[in-house]
């Protein structure tokens, strides 16, 4: 009776969503601009030796319609994704789910200090845009010699 | 805390139960999906940023569409996370397929991480005008 109503999944479903929540809040402090939960397009944040590395999670996207841009320290992603569906169709059509992001959207993410504006390069594969934004020569780590 | 211990372990065999082919359950991603339906048959897109072709597997099985992907974005080498929105590059969703849907015509298109499986009709389910003779 009970596995009938509440199904098999729904304490394993809680269980994903409060990891994802903890994962969330309880990994690294958000940026106070880095806007809802669940914002399109979701976004990852990396660095290596030489560069901070950003994935855009984007699919869908015509990457003319794409916009990259850095001003102060800001990097703003933002652009417009379409409905899938046609918009005219016949009285037979229905719409069953509409999960998926549709509209115009914006991301900013704050660069650290020592990111370097100039050297930018921002690629779309597969639904994903990664930007890679070199850090300046000063910042990098430097083996200093014992004399 | 036996009252969750209970529903721990009452919650593993449902799931052993429904998912024995699974030999273990991964943490997945339920990829948002738009679902639409005109005269010729079902469409579906769903989001899967980051997957190729070689990494999606889409099943029909009774009657039931299984919907698996993996991501993969290329990462340069020492690369410390800072941020992550999305952990778990694993996608993983279900539908039930009704039938009067012909699941041997399912065609599957992946294109810029978005996924579009059309499923037709079967074609005497689909809509047709009956002539009415006179006489």
């Amino acid at each position: 009776m009970s596995d009938l109503y509440f199904g098999t999944d729904l304490f394993s479903e809680f269980d994903r969503l409060q990891r994802q929540m903890a994962g969330l809040f309880g990994g690294f402090p958000s940026s106070i601009r880095s806007g809802r939960l669940g914002a399109f397009p979701e976004v990852n944040i990396g660095s290596t030796d030489n560069s901070v590395e950003i994935v855009a999670f984007a699919p869908g996207l015509d990457p003319a319609s794409l916009d990259v841009s850095i001003d102060k320290g800001l990097l703003t992603i933002s652009g417009e994704r379409k409905p899938a569906y046609p918009e005219n169709t016949d009285d037979n059509a229905r719409v069953y789910a509409q999960e998926r992001f549709a509209g115009a959207f914006r991301r900013v993410i704050e660069l650290p200090e020592h990111a370097d504006p100039d050297q930018v390069t921002a690629r779309y594969t597969n639904g994903c845009l990664a930007i890679s934004v070199g850090k300046r020569e000063t910042s990098k780590p430097k083996a200093i010699t014992v004399q | 805390m036996s009252d969750t211990m209970e529903l721990a372990r009452k919650d593993e065999t449902a799931v052993s139960r429904r998912d024995g082919d699974r030999p273990q359950r991964r943490m997945t991603l339920t990829p948002a999906v738009d679902v639409f339906e005109d005269s010729q048959g079902v469409t579906l897109w769903a989001d899967l940023p980051g997957v190729t072709k070689d990494r999606l597997d889409v099943k029909v099985h009774d009657g039931n569409l299984f919907i698996e992907a993996e991501a993969v974005v290329p990462t340069p080498a020492g690369l410390r996370l800072q941020h992550a929105e999305i952990r778990e590059p694993h996608f993983a969703r279900a539908f039930s397929l009704g039938a009067d849907l012909d699941v041997s015509k399912v065609d599957a298109n992946l294109k810029d991480g978005v996924l579009k499986l059309t499923i037709p009709r079967r074609e005497e389910a689909r809509p047709r005008r009956v002539e009415v003779r006179t006489g």
